[in-house]
């Protein structure tokens, strides 16, 4: 059964609910506008307001979660377990700065997939628009502070206003003084670093009550992999390295444009770089393209994607439609390199078994799930746990076993992947490898945005082709090595 | 002898530059008139003739940057700001002209400044908690169509203001930038209350203002 916001709300414990005043009379207020609606992710995501509410339906969702857990522990477990829970949901409504970690975080568990294909996808999308932005005096004092100057005497034609928002930062378009080179400007909005990090210190504590799960020593890992996630992201020095590797990544022809940056206006909390001149997918497909067009931009998506991974070991792990320009003379532009991770040896290690899996025996690919979900012994005998991984599996490598260009726009590949990771997500099957978060992230995000692009690309032959090169440790799947 | 507007001048900043010199080095409270004196080549008589007290000496450094800060927040408006962004800007551009007096004017603006201080300890200086509150009173009037904010507000700005000043001089943050978050949500939520209250209690202001 989907979960509707009320439900959500009854899994807060009684104090929180009706706590605090203005905050449970807007709860209220949501409640009786949203109450009877499945739960709208897109929705709250969207609202401006930052802070107590949207941390209460965060804390609501864990609450949720963690509630049906443990239906079956005896009472007094279950009293102590819910203590606990309050005591956390507690400090989750005192986090003070949201903007990043709540976002986020927001985005992680927005992966339950209790919405619709296009929802889904769409909630994909917009994720990265909705952060309230920070007004130019703000902006100007930070700048002053990280570069020395004010941005009207760093740049000309600094635009007040910014062209485009994300969850850690604001971007703004200016030129550079003399060249008249156009820029994009990234700041950060100031502390949200250490934000990240007090607000995750909370976020640990919410998880408390379910340190006495099987899972707790996987859960542990993974919860401090979505802590480096974000600290990486929020780190835009790494964001410039990851640039400048993507940016000679492809040749001129290959029609993939990934902006230069400009070092002597940046620090590891301004990025500025190229300006990428284009449009985002909604406002593409406003303008009726061809499907011709839209193959060939899904194509450069996947090669950009695949040619990263297996040449440069950069998996570029948020394939949102915020960070990909549809470029006037047909040039697919890639921005916001934040959120991106570099594999290492025991990553490859892991990625070249499954992918080697995929064209061998089914024992193998038991091995190969029995890792990538880091199951425990006990768990590897439980046929339906297997299955259904193997059943995700079968769905993700779909497109890659199809012969010839695959049709992404088929709203019944879409539901079935997202019911099978429902399914997942439902039996509580929650343990995986920490990289697993980066590649989940990826895949779905690819597939939503090709889903949302409807493109045909032949996914299998691209894969093939970039893999060819690959480094030495990456690239086993597709040739079979 | 007659002391010319020049020399008397030329005293005043020798005193100042001595000031500025211990209250950094020193710290404010470890610093006294004598150590003053001494440090600007004058008897310490002479420096009274100036300032009267310490603390009216400081309360001058801090009116002179403070009276920059306002110089450049009036040239840099353009008229399209919201109300929260020109209260935070009011108090950044003054905070960053205050940084070279950082490590002691905490400790001033709260003897000086505190709501528990009647009088301002200063004869020859400006109020400058007057001052400011003058041009919140006018932006705010400003942005609520003329009407004229409750004295109850301007203190309530007063004690949020104050408790920035406080947060900022104890800030370790690089540049001090978590007290420009902590400004930024102050003035906003001060900003808010007051087009909240004006949206749905707007008799309760008028009334409160006439009264």
């Amino acid at each position: 059964m989907e979960p509707h916001v009320a439900d959500l709300i009854d899994a807060l414990p009684e104090e929180t609910k009706h706590s605090e005043g203005a905050a449970g009379l807007t709860l209220a207020g949501l409640l009786k506008d949203l109450g009877k609606r499945r739960v709208p992710v897109g929705r709250f995501w969207r609202g401006r307001a930052l802070g107590t509410l949207q941390a209460k339906i965060a804390a609501a969702y864990l609450a949720y979660w963690i509630r049906t857990s443990y239906k079956g522990v005896d009472e007094k477990q279950q009293r102590l377990n819910e203590t606990h829970l309050k005591a956390a949901i507690e400090l989750l409504g005192s986090m003070s700065y949201l903007r990043g970690a709540v976002m986020k975080f927001g985005q992680l568990i927005a992966n339950y997939p209790y919405v619709a294909p296009q929802e889904f996808a769409d909630v994909l999308g917009r994720l990265h628009f909705e952060a309230p932005p920070m007004h130019f005096s703000l902006l100007r004092e930070f700048v002053r502070n990280e570069l020395g100057a004010d941005p009207e005497e760093l740049f000309d034609g600094f635009e007040a206003k910014a062209f485009a928002a994300a969850s850690l930062g604001q971007v703004h378009r200016a030129r550079l003084k003399g060249a008249g080179e156009q820029v994009a400007i990234k700041i950060q909005y100031p502390s949200i670093r250490k934000t990240i990090h007090d607000d995750f210190a909370n976020m640990r504590a919410l998880l408390f009550p379910m340190r006495l799960s099987g899972d707790w020593d996987n859960l542990k890992l993974q919860f401090e992999e979505m802590c480096n996630m974000l600290e990486l992201e929020a780190d835009y020095e790494n964001e410039a390295e990851n640039l400048a590797m993507a940016r000679n990544a492809f040749s001129d022809d290959e029609g993939i444009f990934v902006p230069k940056v400009h070092a002597e206006f940046s620090t590891g909390r301004v990025l500025t770089m190229d300006h990428v001149d284009g449009v985002h997918l909604a406002q593409f497909m406003a303008t009726d393209p061809l499907q011709e067009t839209r193959d060939q931009f899904g194509e450069k998506i996947v090669l950009a994607a695949a040619r990263l991974w297996y040449r440069k070991n950069l998996l570029y792990a948020d394939p949102h439609p915020g960070n990909y320009y549809f470029m006037p003379d047909g040039r697919l532009g890639l921005v916001d390199f934040g959120c991106c991770h570099r594999f290492t040896e025991d990553d490859i290690d892991f990625c070249n078994q499954i992918e080697r899996a995929a064209h061998s025996s089914k024992e193998d690919l038991r091995k190969a799930l029995i890792r990538a979900a880091d199951m425990t012994p006990k768990q590897q005998k439980e046929p339906e746990r297997l299955q259904l991984l193997e059943k995700l599996c079968e769905w993700l490598w779909e497109p890659n076993f199809h012969e010839g260009a695959f049709d992404f726009s088929d709203p019944d590949y879409f539901r079935r992947g997202l019911e099978t990771f429902g399914e997942i997500m439902r039996r509580r099957y929650i343990r995986t490898l920490p990289v697993n978060i980066w590649l989940d992230r990826n895949f779905f995000g690819l597939r939503a945005l090709l889903f949302r692009l409807r493109a045909r690309v032949d996914l299998g032959g691209i894969l093939r082709r970039e893999s060819m090169d690959a480094q030495p440790v990456a690239g086993a799947l597709v040739r079979g090595d | 002898m007659r002391i010319t507007a020049q020399n008397k001048q030329k005293t005043r900043e020798r005193i100042h530059r001595a000031a500025r010199k211990l209250f950094q080095n020193k710290g404010f409270n470890e610093t006294t008139t004598r150590h003053i004196a001494a440090e600007a080549h004058i008897a310490t008589g002479t420096l009274f003739n100036y300032f009267p007290t310490k603390e009216s000496l400081a309360m001058a450094i801090v009116s002179e940057s403070l009276e920059q800060a306002k110089h450049e927040f009036h040239d840099r408006r353009n008229g399209s700001e919201a109300l929260d962004e020109l209260l935070f800007d009011q108090v950044a551009v003054s905070l960053r002209y205050l940084r070279p007096h950082r490590g002691y004017v905490g400790g001033v603006l709260d003897r000086t400044w505190s709501p528990l201080v009647a009088v301002p300890d200063s004869r020859d200086e400006p109020d400058l908690r007057v001052q400011h509150l003058q041009t919140v009173r006018e932006l705010v009037s400003a942005s609520l169509a003329g009407t004229e904010p409750p004295v109850i507000t301007l203190h309530l700005y007063w004690t949020l203001f104050l408790g920035v000043i406080a947060y900022w001089a104890d800030d370790e943050s690089p540049h001090q930038e978590d007290t420009l978050v902590l400004l930024d949500q102050s003035m906003k939520l001060f900003a808010n209350s007051l087009s909240e209250a004006a949206d749905g209690t707007e008799e309760g202001i008028n009334g409160t203002s006439r009264s």
